[in-house]
C-alpha cells in the first residue's frame, strides 16, 4: 500500500496535474462565491459587447452578460456533464464487454455485432446525427456520445477478459463452485479496471472536447445557459472585432483539456509502467 | 539515436502535412479574365440564405416563389422599383375599366423564354391558370393576388392579357408583380423543383441539393445581353460565413449580412461596396393566442410587452441599428399613420409586474418563475438564425425572465420555424417579414383576420376584421390610410404581436463587380442590374 502510495505521491506530474484538477473541480464548485454573485444568464443589452475592463474581468458578450462569470459557471456544466458522460460509458461498455468476453456465443455475438455497428459510423458525425434526432439539449449530448463511445470500452474489456478467461485459475474457481456473478466481480472486472480506468482518465479531456463541440454546433447546451462551446460558437461572428467572446471560453477548455489530459498520461504511467 | 530518427522524421512528415494543406488553402483561381489590363469577371458567385431547400417551384411555397425571382431566373409582368411603385417588366402597359374588375395588360414584344420560346399572351395566359390551380396545394397563396375565379383571355395578335374578375383590384399591376405570379413556360418546364423555365437574365444548369446553384446566361434574354456568362450560388446560413467567404473572395457579392461587426469593417474596407436599402420589413413574432395557450392569456400579453427595451434593444452593440424599434407590426418609414398611433406597452418592468400580479400570475415557489395554473411559465420561442432574429429572441428571453417569465429557446432551420408557425407549435414565433407584398400592407395585414387561413396565431377581434374587411376593397387611398391606421392601433391595443424592430436589407459586393442594387421589397437580387467592375 506504501508502495503504491509512494508511487502516486513520487510522480510530480500527477501529483502537480491532480491539484490543478482539483483547483478546476473548486473552481466550478465555488463558481458563484468567484463571481462575485453575478448571474451569469442575465445582461444588460446597453452593455453588449464591451471589452475586458475592471467592472467585466473578461468582458460582456452579445446579450451584455458577464463573460467571466459565464466562464465560471460553465466549468460547472462542461465538468459535471463530462464526469456524468465518463461515468456513462465507462460502466456500460465495461459491464457489456465484461459479459460478452464471459460469456462468449450468443451474448458475445449480439453485443458485439452492436457495438461493430455503432463504430462503422464516424464517432463525432453519428452523435450529431443523434443529438439532431433526440432535439438539442446537453442531457440528449451526453446521451449521444455515450452511444457512440461506449463501444470502445465494451471491446476493450472483452479483450481483457479473454485473456484470462480460459486460464486454469478461472477454471479452477469455476470447479470449486464459484458462482457467476461471483466469478465476473472477483475474477474478470479486476482484469478489466485498471486499464479501463486509465481510458477514462484519458478520455476526460477528449470527451470535453466532443461536447464542447456539440454545444457549439447548436447540439448541446441552449441559451442562455453558460456553456463553453455553446460560448464559443455565440463570439464565432466576433472573432475580429471583440475577440474575447471566443478567448475567455476557448482557453477555459483548452486549460481544462490538457490538465485532465495529462493527468490521464500520468495515471497512465503509474498504473501501467509498461506503456512508458 | 534510433527514437530521436524516428521523431524527427514524424516532425518532419507531420511539418509537409502541415504545408500541404496551407498551400491547399491558399488563393484559389478567382482571377478574372484580363481584358486590356482590365479585369472584367464573367462569373458572378452569390451567397445567400437557403429558404424553403433553394427549390424554385412558385407553386410549391412563398419562399420557393421569391427564389425564383431572386436568382434571376423568372420575371413578372410588372415589377417593384425603389418606392414600391410597380412598374412595367414584361408587360409595358395595364389598362383597368369596369371600376378595376376588368385589366388589360399589353404585353412587350419580343420576349423569349431561357428555352427559346416566345413569351405569347397564350403562355402568359397559360402560366397565371397554372399558378393558381397548382398554387392550391402549397402555400405561396397565388389567389391572394389574382382571385381563382378570374378570367384570363390572351389575344396574341395583339399581345394583350385580359383578366376580369368579380373582385376590383385597385392596383392589379402591384398585386401581379409579386413573385407567385412570374410569368414560366408551363409546357416547357420539365423541372419544376429546381428548372423552371421563366425569362430572367439567367438560367439553371445545375442544381446542387443544399449547395445552390450554377446558372448561366439565358441566351434569349430580352433586355440584352446578361452582363455574366455564369452564375453560381452559394447557399450561406451563417452571416459570418458570408462576410468570411467576401473577404477570402471566395464570392463576390452577398445579401444581408447581419453581423454589426462584419458589415462595419466591410464597409470600412475600400474593396467593398455596401448598400442599405431602405426597409419595408419587420421582425416580429407572432404570439400564439389559440385556445390553451399561456398567451391566450391577454394580461400576460401586455406584460410581455411591457417588459422588454426594445429601444435598447435596437441600440445595442449586437443589434446596432440594423433594426429601428415601433409598436406597430408596419414599419415607421412607410407612414400610414405611424406617427399618430399610442403605445400604451412602452418598456416598464414594474409596470409589467404589476400586471401579472393583478392577473394572479404570481411566483408562489420562490424558483423566481412565475406560475399559471400551478405551473411554471415556460413560453416556447421558436426562432432561426436569419436577420438577428436569434439575438432578438435571447434579448427577448433576458428580458421576460427579468419579469418571472420563463422561456425555453428552440432555435432551428426556417423551415423547422414555418413548420411550427403553421402547425401551431410554439408561443413566441420570430419571423422578419415583408410588410408590402403587392405593394400595399394589405396582404401583409390579413395574417390577424380572423377568416384568413394564415391568422397562424389565432387573434380575434371583431373590431380588427370589420376595419380589414374595408381596407381591401376600399379604392379610396386617403380611408385606405385611416383604416391602415385603425388596424395598426388594434394590434397595438391587443397586445397582439412582439415586434422586434423594422429592418434595413442590405447588399455587399467586392470590387469585381462594378454595380448591384438592393431594393426596398427584396425580391430581387440576381438582376441584369449587377455588372461586373470594367464592363462597357
Amino acid at each position: 500500500m506504501d508502495t503504491k502510495k509512494n508511487k502516486f505521491l513520487s510522480n510530480k506530474g500527477f501529483v502537480l496535474f491532480s491539484i490543478l484538477a482539483v483547483v478546476i473541480v473548486l473552481i466550478a464548485a465555488f463558481a458563484p462565491v468567484l463571481a462575485g454573485g453575478i448571474d451569469p444568464t442575465a445582461g444588460n443589452l446597453a452593455d453588449a459587447i464591451m471589452a475586458p475592463d475592471a467592472k467585466h474581468l473578461f468582458g460582456t458578450d452579445k446579450m451584455g452578460r458577464d463573460i467571466y462569470a459565464r466562464v465560471l459557471y460553465g466549468a460547472r456544466i462542461s465538468l459535471a456533464s463530462t464526469f456524468v458522460l465518463v461515468l456513462a460509458v465507462f460502466v456500460i461498455g465495461t459491464a457489456l464487454g465484461v459479459l460478452a468476453g464471459y460469456f462468449g456465443g450468443w451474448v458475445d455475438a449480439v453485443i458485439m455485432r452492436i457495438a461493430d455497428m455503432m463504430i462503422a459510423f464516424p464517432g463525432l458525425v453519428l452523435a450529431i446525427a443523434v443529438a439532431g434526432m433526440l432535439g438539442a439539449s446537453m442531457r440528449n449530448a451526453i446521451i449521444a456520445i455515450a452511444l457512440v463511445t461506449w463501444p470502445k470500452y465494451a471491446r476493450m474489456a472483452r479483450s481483457l477478459v479473454l485473456k484470462v478467461r480460459h486460464t486454469d485459475y478461472v477454471y479452477a474457481a469455476i470447479v470449486t463452485g464459484s458462482g457467476t456473478w461471483h466469478m465476473l466481480w472477483k475474477y474478470m472486472l479486476p482484469n478489466t479496471i485498471t486499464t479501463l480506468v486509465i481510458t477514462a482518465a484519458t478520455d476526460i479531456g477528449g470527451m470535453m472536447m466532443e461536447l464542447a463541440a456539440l454545444s457549439f454546433l447548436g447540439f448541446g447546451a441552449q441559451p442562455p445557459t453558460p456553456e463553453w462551446g455553446s460560448m464559443l460558437n455565440e463570439g464565432r461572428d466576433f472573432m475580429q472585432s471583440a475577440p474575447w467572446l471566443m478567448v475567455y471560453p476557448g482557453l477555459a477548455i483548452f486549460i481544462t483539456v490538457v490538465i485532465f489530459n495529462m493527468l490521464g498520461d500520468n495515471l497512465r504511467d503509474i498504473l501501467d509502467p509498461r506503456e512508458e | 539515436m534510433k527514437k530521436l530518427s524516428k521523431k524527427s522524421a514524424a516532425l518532419l512528415v507531420a511539418g509537409l502535412v502541415t504545408c500541404g494543406l496551407l498551400a491547399g488553402c491558399g488563393g484559389g483561381d478567382k482571377a478574372p479574365a484580363k481584358d486590356g489590363g482590365k479585369a472584367v469577371a464573367k462569373t458572378l458567385t452569390f451567397g445567400c440564405q437557403m429558404y424553403s431547400d433553394g427549390l424554385i417551384n412558385p407553386a410549391s411555397q412563398v419562399n420557393c416563389a421569391w427564389n425564383v425571382s431572386r436568382f434571376g431566373i423568372g420575371q413578372t409582368l410588372f415589377r417593384f422599383d425603389d418606392n414600391v411603385k410597380a412598374v412595367p417588366q414584361l408587360a409595358e402597359s395595364a389598362t383597368p375599366s369596369d371600376g378595376n374588375k376588368t385589366w388589360t395588360f399589353k404585353l412587350k414584344k419580343g420576349i423569349k423564354f431561357s428555352n427559346g420560346t416566345e413569351m405569347t399572351a397564350t403562355k402568359v395566359k397559360e402560366s397565371l391558370d397554372w399558378i393558381r390551380e397548382a398554387g392550391k396545394k402549397g402555400s405561396s397563396n397565388p389567389t391572394k393576388f389574382l382571385d381563382a375565379g378570374a378570367v384570363v383571355t390572351a389575344d396574341d395578335a395583339a399581345g394583350t392579357v385580359t383578366i376580369k374578375s368579380e373582385k376590383a383590384y385597385p392596383d392589379m399591376p402591384a398585386s401581379l408583380a409579386d413573385p407567385a405570379m412570374c410569368i414560366i413556360d408551363v409546357k416547357g418546364t420539365k423541372n419544376f423543383d429546381s428548372g423552371i423555365i421563366g425569362t430572367g437574365p439567367y438560367m439553371v444548369k445545375t442544381f446542387k441539393d443544399h449547395v445552390g446553384y450554377e446558372m448561366v446566361a439565358n441566351p434569349h434574354y430580352w433586355n440584352g445581353k446578361p452582363p455574366y456568362e455564369e452564375v453560381k450560388i452559394l447557399f450561406m446560413g451563417d452571416a459570418s460565413a458570408k462576410a468570411n467567404a467576401l473577404r477570402a473572395g471566395q464570392i463576390d457579392l452577398a445579401e444581408n449580412i447581419m453581423n454589426v461587426a462584419d458589415l462595419k469593417a466591410l464597409r470600412e474596407d475600400k474593396k467593398f461596396t455596401v448598400q442599405v436599402a431602405p426597409g419595408t420589413r419587420v421582425g416580429f413574432s407572432w404570439m400564439n393566442m389559440q385556445d390553451g395557450k399561456p398567451l391566450a392569456n391577454k394580461a400576460l400579453r401586455q406584460a410581455v410587452l411591457k417588459a422588454i427595451d426594445y429601444k435598447t434593444i435596437c441600440k445595442s452593440n449586437t443589434i446596432g441599428g440594423l433594426y429601428t424599434p415601433g409598436p406597430s407590426v408596419v414599419p415607421s418609414s412607410l407612414g400610414y399613420g405611424f406617427d399618430k398611433l399610442k403605445n400604451p406597452y412602452e418598456y416598464d418592468p414594474e409596470g409589467a409586474k404589476k400586471i401579472l400580479d393583478e392577473a394572479g400570475i404570481k411566483d408562489t415557489n420562490g424558483d423566481g418563475i412565475r406560475e399559471i395554473n400551478g405551473k411554471n411559465i415556460e413560453l416556447r420561442y421558436i426562432s432561426y438564425a436569419n436577420r438577428l432574429l436569434n439575438d432578438f429572441s435571447d434579448a427577448h428571453t433576458q428580458y421576460l425572465k427579468a419579469v418571472g417569465i420563463g422561456v425555453k429557446s428552440e432555435y432551428g432551420s426556417s423551415d423547422d420555424q414555418w413548420t411550427k408557425l403553421v402547425a401551431g407549435e410554439y408561443d413566441f414565433n420570430n419571423n422578419n417579414w415583408n410588410v408590402m407584398i403587392a405593394g400595399a400592407p394589405t396582404v401583409f395585414m390579413a395574417n390577424w383576420y380572423s377568416k384568413n387561413k394564415d391568422n397562424f396565431c389565432g387573434f380575434k377581434s371583431d373590431a380588427y376584421d370589420k376595419a380589414y374587411e374595408e381596407l381591401r376593397s376600399t379604392m379610396d387611398t386617403k380611408r385606405y390610410a385611416e383604416l391602415m391606421q385603425e388596424c395598426q392601433q388594434i394590434l397595438i391595443n391587443e397586445a397582439a404581436v412582439l415586434v422586434d424592430g423594422y429592418y434595413n436589407s442590405c447588399i455587399i459586393y467586392n470590387d469585381k463587380v462594378g454595380s448591384a442594387h438592393m431594393y426596398p421589397l427584396d425580391y430581387y437580387w440576381i438582376t441584369d442590374e449587377i455588372k461586373p467592375a470594367g464592363a462597357k
